[in-house]
């Protein structure tokens, strides 16, 4: 198939999978909401525009929210890069922004360094429970799938512990830690919105994975092995120490994602469930086909829908977790491989065809 | 402490809160040895739980009928594997990814259908009546004797049915035609393929068998055990169901022997939420992490008999 026309179909591809998946929501909205216009503009219009203009408040909203999830979606990447299903995302996010806020609280920093050490030592966090599914996983060949699931709940009532039984700030009504320094705080990139500068960590993180995975030995591995495991083994490489790698810097990313998004959205540690980002992460990364340089852009789609979905929930009353089933549309779509298999066989044929007939005229010429 | 504990595992009503905490777990896990033998992995399980669990209560509240209920959750439970199948063996979305998209489905998903069907958030216990929970049985004979009676006799009726099926799936994998055809696709698809087996068809039955296997497990949280439906009724009783069936070496009678395992640790837990000196969060991990372990020794026991047979 040529370049072009393949990328072309693909594009079309995961328009059609969209597309299906605003559909669904269309049929829900229309089952479950009094006004289905106001819903339909709240999901679709309203994150961007609203009364005829430009709705720049939604609009930071909206990058603020891409922060987590980009975080966690490269992290999703290089994981399943190297087919290795790792769902601890959802808990190592909560790890690095539980030990993030530790650090903010107790350990007094000059401004530019606090951030810096809290954020460093939430990635560190997440990196090393990482570990935990991936040496299991390389040493004594369990599946890192169940181990990992497993790990979430495991993280999440730990932190639980701590936070209700050591660190808890006991003059407020609600579970919370005492209020973060301020000199730790991610701060706003702009003020008064929810747009701090870990977006723009985002972005970098975003641009290093993608050198990582692509201009790096490192990353070649990863894809190799998530290609074809027995072939880079017999090849040379040291498989075991890659899919180690891979799982770390995945729980690197996630921890990193929570600390600062810990830091930047809230002022004190709060979180009381596993927070989601994990999951949301890993339709970033399908969307992204496994490609860190297309995440933002996934996390852009996602975050829009999300905002779309808060708006209707306020204004035309349909419940926010609609989010979930589109998400759940949009994933099923996207990663399946025979969806439109038709249309792609007729491109081949197409394609081979036009082969064919340049091969014969080319024939033809030398003959004359 | 420690003999205040061992006062307190060794009485009847542990013994029977252990069978009690086991029966969801059990069903699920049983979902995922069908599933498993038949070479597909049905992470989904978690996910066909909680959304099954939601339309057993709902089909039970319209007929005000538990066992309306508990096959409405059954039928639910199948379609999904079917979905599921869909498109896993037709569309090759991963089976992970689909699994994966089912659970987010089950999570966000259900409190969506929950307001769409009854304009209720988050619950459902405003609906029940005792018409819609599942009847305690209590055998008669058994009932009687002393120390095993009051274990074993006064369970759902669910509960009784999980392990009937422990035997019943055991049978149908190595008595019946379809179970040989399911193992067979299972280890080698292509020499199933070979003598004539369709491996898609009977793919799609493992996951429809496993569906409901595990909408059963769904009835039991939501129509018995929680005696509603709510958010995170499920919180992760689907993924501890994964876990047994690898310890359980993909055996009916070896993932329910883990499924006690976990209902072990978990009945224990709660027992020990209640002592001064145990924090109820560490606890609430304790089945969790004793999955990990469970996981790690069994792996780890594995590959030592490997490793013994090559000698």
């Amino acid at each position: 198939m040529k370049h072009k026309r393949k990328f072309m179909f693909e594009m079309i591809r995961g328009l059609a999978a969209i597309v299906i998946a605003i559909a669904v929501a269309f049929v829900l909205i229309l089952l479950s909401s009094d006004s289905p216009g106001t819903a339909l503009e709240c999901l679709l219009i309203r994150p961007v525009f609203s009364g005829g203009s430009l709705n720049v408040k939604s609009i930071w909203a909206i990058l603020g929210r891409m922060t987590p999830i980009i975080f966690t979606g490269l992290g999703v990447c290089v994981m399943f890069s190297a087919n290795q299903f790792n769902l601890a995302g959802e808990g190592t996010t909560m790890l690095g922004g539980f030990i993030g806020g530790l650090i903010a609280i107790y350990i007094p920093m000059s401004a530019g360094l606090h951030p810096a050490v809290c954020i460093l030592a939430g990635a560190v966090v997440g990196g090393l429970a990482m570990l935990i599914p991936a040496i299991i996983k390389v040493k004594l060949n369990a599946s890192e799938m169940v181990c990992s699931l497993m790990l979430n709940y495991v993280i999440m009532y730990i932190i639980l512990h701590f936070l209700n039984n050591t660190f808890a700030d006991r003059s407020k009504g609600a579970t919370q830690t005492y209020p973060f320094l301020e000199t730790a705080k991610v701060t706003k990139l702009i003020p008064g919105t929810e747009l701090t500068w870990g977006f723009l960590a985002a972005i970098a993180a975003t641009a290093v994975i993608a050198v990582f995975m692509f201009r790096t030995r490192w990353g070649y591995a990863i894809r190799m092995i998530g290609i074809n495991e027995s072939f880079s083994k017999y090849s040379g490489m040291k498989v075991g120490a890659v899919i180690i790698a891979s799982q770390v810097i995945g729980g690197l990313l996630s921890g990193m994602g929570g600390a600062i998004e810990a830091l930047g959205r809230y002022n004190t540690f709060l979180w009381k469930e596993l927070p989601g980002y994990g999951w949301t992460g890993m339709t970033v990364a399908i969307l992204a086909k496994n490609n860190p340089i297309m995440v933002p852009f996934a996390a852009l789609f996602i975050a829009y829908l999300n905002r779309g979905c808060e708006l209707m929930s306020i204004y035309a009353g349909v419940p926010s977790e609609m989010i979930d089933i589109i998400q759940a549309v949009i994933f099923l779509f996207f990663a399946a491989e025979q969806f439109m298999a038709k249309t792609r066989q007729k491109i081949v044929v197409k394609d081979a065809k036009e082969d064919m007939r340049e091969k014969q005229l080319a024939a033809e010429g030398g003959n004359a | 402490m420690f003999e205040q504990l061992i006062s307190m595992v060794f009485t009847t009503s542990f013994g029977y809160s252990i069978i009690r905490i086991t029966s969801p777990i059990l069903f699920a896990a049983l979902a995922a040895v069908v599933a498993e033998k038949a070479g597909v992995s049905n992470i989904g399980l978690e996910g066909i739980m909680g959304i099954s669990a939601l339309f057993g209560v709902l089909f039970a509240y319209r007929t005000n009928n538990w066992l309306v209920g508990v096959l409405g959750a059954l039928v639910v439970g199948a379609f999904l594997g079917l979905i599921m199948g869909f498109f896993a063996l037709k569309l090759k979305t991963d089976i992970i990814l689909a699994g994966i998209a089912i659970n987010l489905m089950g999570g966000g998903g259900t409190i969506f259908l929950l307001y769409l069907f009854t304009g209720l958030k988050g619950n459902t216990a405003s609906l029940t009546t005792p018409a819609m929970l599942t009847p305690r049985i209590n055998i008669p004979l058994i009932q009687d004797i002393p120390v095993l009676g009051p274990i074993l006799s006064g369970h759902s009726i669910l509960t009784y049915v999980a392990f009937l099926l422990v035997l019943l799936v055991w049978v149908l994998l190595y008595k019946t035609a379809t179970g040989l055809q399911i193992r067979a696709v299972g280890e080698n698809p292509n020499a199933a393929d070979s003598v004539g087996v369709s491996v898609l068809k009977i793919q799609y039955i493992a996951l429809a068998i496993s569906g409901a296997l595990s909408g059963l497990g769904g009835a039991y949280m939501s129509m018995y055990y929680s005696q509603s439906w709510n958010t995170g009724i499920i919180a992760g009783r689907g993924f501890i169901a994964l876990a047994a069936q690898a310890m359980g070496q993909g055996e009916p009678v070896g993932a329910m022997l883990s499924s006690l395992l976990f209902g072990f640790a978990s009945a224990l837990g709660n027992k020990m939420e209640g002592m001064p000196g145990f924090s109820s969060y560490l606890v609430a991990a304790i089945p969790y992490a004793v999955t990990i372990i469970g996981l790690v020794l069994y792996a780890a026991a594995t590959i030592k008999r490997i490793k013994k047979t090559r000698k």
